[in-house]
């Protein structure tokens, strides 16, 4: 567009009195620029802040940031942490450009569109505010507290989650870190030693550490896997089962390339080899065990035969892994896992790792499974009230659990089945706060049917994901870079090492630029809106910091005085508790209609063409989360699928080759990938990293980059224990150039 | 509402000045504290002035057939700016385009010119880059009469990003609005270059 002047003759024109008097009327705003005193060659002051605690994933790990001015110019590990100490991942690292991601969510949105295509406008938070109170409390008001449902992630979405459950009193509350990831590992422990067993294993000081389908290298946290590669360097055997040569697998004594679905009968086996060869800890088990003589005849028909048959594995290798944890114990690491929402037989094959670990009697010993004892701090929260179980959908007719061993909340198809059915009851408004279930849940479709029929969806997110496009209204939260949040509390990563305790808080490392708020602003003037103002706990985050600091008689201003983190002398983590009991029959199991002792549930098999669909982690993304950080999609943009090398050269394709895929239900990804041709799969089996191919174009990196897994898993599959998903029961074939290629089953 | 500071208008570089706080003004999110009646008669008077009687009808045309032309505009703003479909299309800060970041070093290299210069970002400031206060930079420095200084920020610090923004906005803007507005910045700041700053006739 040019106009018919040039600047020139315009600036020199007499008109130019005359056009800019009127403008000067029609300027409103103030100006973000005002006069100052003179600083003739100024330069910004460099500073450390101490207190950050990183989100880029899940563990944690104490940040320092160093600014420049305002503005944050690098993360590094707090060189007060006894956990991470000074080091940090490459996510980690990454931070910065989390935090000036440009795509990220600046302001309050409204969708003027429809949800799924959506058309975004800015509004106020007065007005955002309004209407997420005014719908949310209709919804109430019309369909009863059990007509919200509430998707929730990450450590904001705890304080309003406590709202959604404990004050409006909706038990329709479904975490992806639940149902979707390590619930079942949580409660088949709980169920067979009492506490959920996060990922305490003394890997340090164990001789033997021993991994069913963790891939550390692939999947990074700090502090764990420094307590592994300090294990692997004096002297430790590994042993890793896994259908793929992991990251793992390569530093592996022993890889045992079990095929997939069959770790329980795998684990059977090996128990069943060292009771019958009496290579178990009789001592501890007479001290700790609980119905072990149930235990031995429940497993006893696994043979090292009928395993190695059902695993497709040698005879030999079973046994010498038996031996080899047998020779070693009690100092084995025997790990529970995290993500374990596996095949839907997921229960008992955890419940088999907790047995196996008594059997070898590595609970609070050297290598085994050591909690650590951390100090106290308080729960502040809304108050708990009883709203009863009427409307509770994990309750049966006669008022028993469906889902007897369901992690807290509620499993998520009892939610989005009832929503789409309204049976037993209509579920019309969702709050989505930090998950993105359309790339966390199995069967995208349904859950975009399940939004479709709210009378309102709410998010509250820090970027634009997938699910952010069905929002009728999206909140911008200010990041763990920007923001007071929780406290975590541990050990020395080492129990080796001086025993020491620790306690941290997030602090903000930086101001949160646009119109950012945090959790407890957004939860208190939703509830103020709703009618709960009396109810509100705190008015502010650092509040609630300070006030569960206090139980520990600290503060978040003397927290700031010893670097962001308080060090506390530790006690003996190895200190077998009085009330340990390991059960290796759980009587309340087998009477709830579930296998007492740990059983194994054949899978089904992939069709003839089709093979399994493998996922997992890599280490510079978690999930979809990091997905649109530049630098971190820099170094892997993509995500390839493993294929077996023989099979790949029978279906004519070779590495670097572009594929997309089908699944056994006729459902084709959106994007396409390429292919990584290796020896390290099984023929059964592909592979590829969880959380790519974004669909949301507002995610400006990381749109249809690789292949989104999560599209391809449309068949459910739920544990019956536990009402949590599993989520490696989708077979696919490949598609090539508009053609679909089989999988040869054998090559 | 806040009036116009520099009211009486006295010389041609406070004309100027007003016409790089127009421009920073009609990159505000529209709401009716400012898109007014009053406004729209200014910026038909400045298409008048710049024989823009094309782009003038272009826009009484898209206002016309607008059930609601604020909302129009904010959700035009939003998709351009903030976070739109297929993709913010122009964040409109510097240091995006040349750090390829929000708060890149060029947005600190900028709060330190303006502090160099006797100024700073005010308490509400959005970010230092942000290319409203670049105008509102560009209006103070002409007020003040400081044509080297004026120069000197436009070819360090504004013209290496602002065609791109620019570009950018005419290539994915859907109502014809920000096109103009985008157009008169350039029109106001490229020509710089080729012909400097007259401020006076002479």
């Amino acid at each position: 567009m040019a106009f018919n002047i040039t600047r020139r003759k315009f600036l020199q024109s007499a008109s130019l009195a005359a056009v800019a008097l009127p403008l000067s009327g029609a300027i409103a705003s103030e100006s973000g620029i005002t006069r100052s005193p003179l600083e003739p060659k100024g330069s910004l002051k460099d500073e450390t802040v101490v207190g950050g605690v990183c989100e880029m994933c899940f563990w944690r790990c104490q940040l320092v940031g160093k600014k420049r001015g305002d503005r944050l110019v690098k993360l590094e590990g707090n060189p007060k942490s006894i956990d991470n100490g000074t080091t940090i991942c490459g996510r980690g690292n990454a931070g910065i450009q989390l935090l000036y991601d440009p795509d990220r969510l600046k302001y309050p949105l409204k969708n003027v569109g429809e949800r799924g295509n959506p058309k975004w406008k800015r509004i106020s938070w007065k007005e955002a505010l309004d209407e997420c109170g005014t719908k949310l409390k209709a919804i109430r008001d019309k369909y009863g507290p059990q007509g919200l449902c509430m998707f929730p992630h990450g450590a904001t979405a705890k304080y309003p989650m406590h709202f959604m459950e404990r004050t409006i009193g909706t038990h329709n509350v479904s975490e992806a870190s639940f149902f979707q990831c390590r619930g079942i590992r949580d409660t088949a422990y709980l169920a067979t030693i009492g506490k959920a067993p996060n990922e305490d294993v003394d890997m340090a000081n164990a001789k033997v550490i021993f991994l069913l389908g963790c891939h550390f290298g692939e999947n990074v946290h700090v502090s764990h896997i420094k307590r592994y590669i300090q294990g692997l360097q004096n002297g430790a055997k590994l042993i890793v089962v896994d259908p793929r040569y992991s990251a793992s697998a390569a530093k592996s004594d022993i890889w045992v390339k079990i095929k997939p679905g069959t770790d329980t009968a795998f684990l059977l086996a090996i128990m069943n080899y060292l009771v019958v060869n009496k290579k178990y800890d009789a001592e501890f088990i007479d001290e700790y065990g609980e119905g072990f003589e149930e235990f031995k005849q429940g497993i006893k028909d696994w043979s090292l035969a009928k395993a190695a048959k059902e695993c497709e594995i040698p005879v030999a290798q079973i046994k010498e892994v038996a031996d080899m944890l047998a020779a070693n114990a009690p100092n084995v690491s025997i790990h529970p896992g995290r993500h374990v929402s596996w095949y839907g037989n997921d229960f008992q094959r955890q419940r088999s790792l907790a047995c196996l670990t008594g059997l070898l009697g590595a609970y609070f010993v050297k290598g085994g499974w050591v909690p650590g004892k951390a100090p106290k701090v308080g729960k502040t929260s809304w108050a708990k009230k009883d709203h009863g179980d009427e409307h509770n959908l994990n309750r049966n007719a006669d008022e028993e659990p469906l889902y007897p061993y369901s992690p807290p909340g509620t499993p998520t198809d009892l939610i989005r089945d009832a929503a789409l059915t309204g049976k037993p009851y209509p579920i019309k408004g969702a709050v989505i706060w930090g998950q993105n279930p359309i790339q966390t849940i199995p069967g995208q479709e349904k859950m975009k049917k399940v939004l479709q029929q709210m009378d309102f969806v709410m998010c509250v997110d820090v970027m634009p994901t997938d699910i952010t496009m069905w929002a009728d209204i999206l909140l911008p939260e200010a990041s763990y870079l920007e923001r007071h949040d929780l406290i975590k509390t541990g050990t020395q990563w080492d129990f080796a090492d001086k025993q020491q305790q620790y306690i941290t808080a997030r602090m903000p490392l930086v101001a949160p630029m646009f119109e950012r708020k945090d959790h407890v602003y957004i939860t208190n003037e939703i509830a103020r809106r709703m009618g709960y103002e009396k109810d509100i706990p705190v008015q502010t985050v650092a509040e609630l910091v300070d006030k569960d600091l206090s139980v520990a008689k600290l503060s978040l201003a003397q927290l700031k005085k010893e670097g962001g983190i308080h060090l506390l002398e530790g006690k003996n983590p190895y200190e077998m508790p009085d009330d340990f009991e390991i059960y290796f029959y759980n009587e309340d199991i087998a009477d709830a209609g579930f296998p007492g002792v740990p059983t194994y549930v054949p899978v089904e098999q992939s069709p003839a063409g089709y093979a399994r669909l493998l996922y997992g982690r890599v280490p510079l993304h978690t999930f979809n989360r990091t997905q649109n950080n530049v630098w971190l999609h820099h170094a892997m943009p993509d995500n390839p699928v493993w294929i077996n090398d023989k099979v790949a050269t029978k279906m004519g394709l070779k590495d670097g080759d572009v594929v997309g895929f089908i699944n056994q239900e006729g459902v084709k990804s959106r994007t396409t990938t390429t292919v990584k041709t290796t020896p390290g799969i099984r023929t059964d089996a592909v592979f590829m990293a969880h959380g790519y191919g974004t669909a949301n174009p507002l995610m400006s990196v990381a749109v249809n980059a690789g292949v989104d897994d999560t599209s391809l898993i449309t068949k459910i599959t739920v544990d019956p224990e536990t009402g949590a998903h599993g989520m490696r029961t989708n077979f696919v074939k490949l598609t090539k150039d508009g053609k679909v290629i089989d999988i040869p089953a054998a090559v | 509402m806040v009036t116009n500071p520099k009211m009486p208008i006295q010389s041609a570089t406070d004309h100027i000045a007003t016409l790089y706080r127009f421009c920073a003004q009609s990159m505000q999110y529209p709401d009716s504290e400012w898109f007014s009646e009053n406004y729209l008669s200014s910026l038909y008077g400045l298409l008048d002035a710049l024989g823009g009687s094309a782009e003038k009808e272009k826009l009484q045309t898209a206002f016309s057939r607008s059930k609601d032309i604020l909302e129009e505009l904010q959700i035009e703003h939003t998709r351009l700016f903030i976070n739109g479909l297929p993709h913010v299309a122009a964040p409109p800060y510097g240091s995006v385009y040349l750090d390829k970041t929000l708060r890149g070093k060029y947005s600190d290299d900028i709060l330190l010119y303006y502090r160099s210069l006797g100024y700073d970002l005010a308490a509400h400031a959005d970010l230092p880059d942000s290319l409203i206060h670049q105008l509102e930079f560009l209006s103070f420095l002409a007020e003040d009469g400081n044509r080297e200084g004026e120069e000197e920020f436009l070819a360090r610090f504004f013209l290496p990003w602002y065609p791109m923004f620019a570009a950018q906005v005419k290539e994915e803007a859907q109502h014809p609005f920000y096109r103009i507005i985008v157009s008169f910045i350039d029109f106001f700041t490229q020509e710089e270059k080729e012909y400097g700053v007259q401020h006076n006739e002479a």
